[in-house]
């Protein structure tokens, strides 16, 4: 019931999601058409109106546009994109999935190893010096914006131990040197450590407060009662019921981590989806965009639908 | 309270960090002089920290100094302007949803949980360009640059349902105390009720909260100009930082560059978050006593 339910919710959400992928790109002042040419000269009153009825732009924005917009929508239709001309949006986004993906899943793999081992660590002796060393480092890391510290990465590792190169994967494929995968993994690790580090924080910070927490509940003082030792205690009964909370940070910081890999990928050149999302907006490509936008809005939902699934699994509490 | 009588060491710098900050947004003039253009900047570009420029220059030459103390403004501004949109929205929501309860609750927080996971950076990151469309590169909208006004409305808009997801609950424990309840038996009205007895139960936890919503507002501001939809002639943080990009600084290792900027944002977000938790704190030792 409670599967139907969140099916529902995040059903309803893609959808009010998907109109305003509408309203923001149609209903916007200026001509849809103008914006479909681009600043083309010599278009002639003809050509517009070809383009007009091409798009289906000579009909009411409503219900004609908009169901047609839903139905190209449905079939993963986005139009073309204005910056690559011919090329459609799917071409023009196909290839960037993979690099984000990559990124942002690997350091979040590290980000939620670490993280969590640091914050039971810490706040397992609340005070101690690993406690206190731990928390400053994981809310500096937190209060940072993950483009600074990429880019201070960039200085001590690439600029002045040159142990890194300063260029990320932006020539892939043009530049020689690259191909090999040693080339690719040295040129990856800045930018998958940038993510790392900085989700690390807040994953630590979170998990540290939630130790402290349950730690107060009498069945710990009960197993310690018991004479289990110390680190069973941390293992078996602390870090299992520390982990609702983390589960809900991470569906809900996907929106932050988004826009962290977006910078992040700026800083580094790395050819994923938030690098085109950058050159989309400053080439003022719509269309890209767009997709983009519903990409991203799309899969946070998706991301929180599981989390919240996954908590009824791992609290039967919630699903009563 | 007496954590607020005795602040710590941290809670000291922080608050003199802010109070800083706060003169550097208001007075910048008063403390380096009239904001350094292409123009009349005073420096040889990309210098390191010398005596006549203590944190460096950047590449045409301006303070770093100067510019990071105009940049506070811009900044905060944006960030203030956007929390306040999302402590109204945040709390009018909260407390409505938690008062009445039924149906208008259910669907209050049914559009909360649409924007708790609606990406606030994404959201902006589409509209500012088309804010530029709209207003032109050179336009103003209400006396602001399309791109800050997108930034304050984006961010407002889409960091309110936090806050109103904490008074509700806050609400609901409240609005059955006894102290509402013998106000409800004189026959005080709805609106005295909220205004005056639910309301300011709310002060602290509203005020904590909001210290948390400046700080994400910091940080989208920064993001969004880093990526290019600052203003170039009101720069922010973030939009130093992408200046620095653009000109390579972190490649050629103009550390002061990068470094100042960045620098200022963490340690104004890090006493941000000390003062919440004091808040925070205040409010913990306030339920205490009334228990």
């Amino acid at each position: 019931m409670l599967i139907v339910r969140k099916l529902a919710g995040a059903g309803l959400t893609i959808f009010v999601i998907v109109m305003l992928g509408f309203f923001i790109f149609r209903a916007m002042p200026g001509d849809p058409e103008r914006m479909l040419i681009g600043s083309a000269k010599g278009v002639t009153p003809e050509m517009l109106t070809q383009i007009r009825a091409r798009w289906g732009l000579d009909r009411p924005l409503f219900p004609d546009q908009f169901i047609s917009y839903l139905l190209s929508v449905a079939r993963g239709d986005f139009g073309y994109s204005f910056k690559f001309r011919g090329a459609t949006v799917l071409d023009v986004i196909g290839p960037r999935v993979m690099p984000t993906l990559l990124l942002v899943g690997i350091a979040q793999v590290i980000a939620i190893a670490a993280g969590l081992w640091i914050g039971a660590c810490a706040g397992w002796r609340p005070g101690s010096v690993f406690d206190r060393l731990g928390s400053s480092l994981a809310l500096g890391a937190y209060g940072m914006p993950t483009f600074w510290l990429g880019m201070v990465l960039l200085i001590v590792f690439a600029s002045w131990l040159r142990w890194f190169p300063v260029t990320g994967l932006a020539n892939f494929g043009n530049d020689d040197s690259i191909g090999e995968w040693s080339e690719i993994i040295r040129r990856s690790v800045l930018p998958i450590a940038t993510v790392a580090i900085a989700q690390t924080g807040q994953y630590a910070l979170l998990m540290r407060a939630a130790v402290v927490e349950v730690s107060k509940e009498d069945f710990v003082t009960t197993a310690r009662a018991k004479g289990i030792g110390s680190n069973a205690v941390l293992r078996r009964h602390l870090v299992p019921n520390a982990r609702l909370p983390i589960v809900t940070l991470i569906s809900l910081n996907l929106g932050f981590i988004v826009a962290g890999a977006v910078t992040v990928e700026a800083v580094f050149s790395w050819p994923g989806l938030g690098l085109l999302t950058v050159e989309a907006m400053r080439a003022r490509d719509y269309p890209v965009l767009q997709a983009l936008f519903m990409i991203f809005a799309v899969s946070t939902v998706l991301v929180n639908m599981v989390a919240d699934l996954l908590y009824t699994q791992l609290d039967p509490r919630v699903s009563r | 309270m007496s954590r607020f009588m005795q602040p710590s060491l941290g809670q000291l710098a922080s608050g003199l960090l802010l109070v800083l900050v706060g003169l550097a947004a208001l007075v910048p003039d008063l403390l380096v002089g009239p904001i350094e253009t292409i123009v009349t900047a005073t420096g040889i570009p990309m210098s390191p920290p010398s005596a006549d420029h203590w944190l460096g220059t950047d590449e045409v030459g301006r303070d770093i100094l100067n510019l990071t103390v105009h940049s506070a403004r811009i900044t905060m501004l944006v960030a203030l302007l956007a929390s306040a949109l999302s402590m109204v929205l945040g709390t009018a929501v909260g407390v409505v949803a938690g008062y009445a309860r039924g149906a208008a609750d259910m669907l209050m927080m049914r559009v909360a949980d649409f924007f708790l996971v609606m990406p606030a950076f994404i959201l902006a990151l589409v509209l500012a360009p088309l804010a530029i469309e709209i207003g032109g590169e050179q336009g103003t909208i209400l006396g602001f640059r399309p791109t800050l006004l997108v930034t304050v409305v984006v961010i407002g808009v889409t960091s309110w349902a936090g806050t109103a997801r904490i008074v509700r609950s806050q609400t609901l424990s409240l609005r059955t105390r006894p102290f509402v309840d013998r106000a409800r038996v004189i026959g005080a009205s709805h609106k005295r009720i909220i205004f005056l007895h639910i309301l300011p139960n709310l002060v602290s936890l509203i005020i904590a909260n909001t210290i948390l919503t400046i700080v994400a507002a910091i940080w989208i501001e920064s993001a969004l100009s880093f990526i290019g939809l600052g203003d170039p002639f009101q720069p922010s943080w973030g939009t130093m930082l992408f200046n620095a990009q653009q000109a390579g600084a972190a490649g050629v290792g103009a550390w002061w560059y990068v470094f100042t900027p960045g620098l200022t944002i963490v340690l104004v977000v890090v006493s941000l978050y000390s003062l919440s938790h004091s808040v925070a704190l205040g409010l913990g030792s306030q339920r205490r006593r009334a228990a």
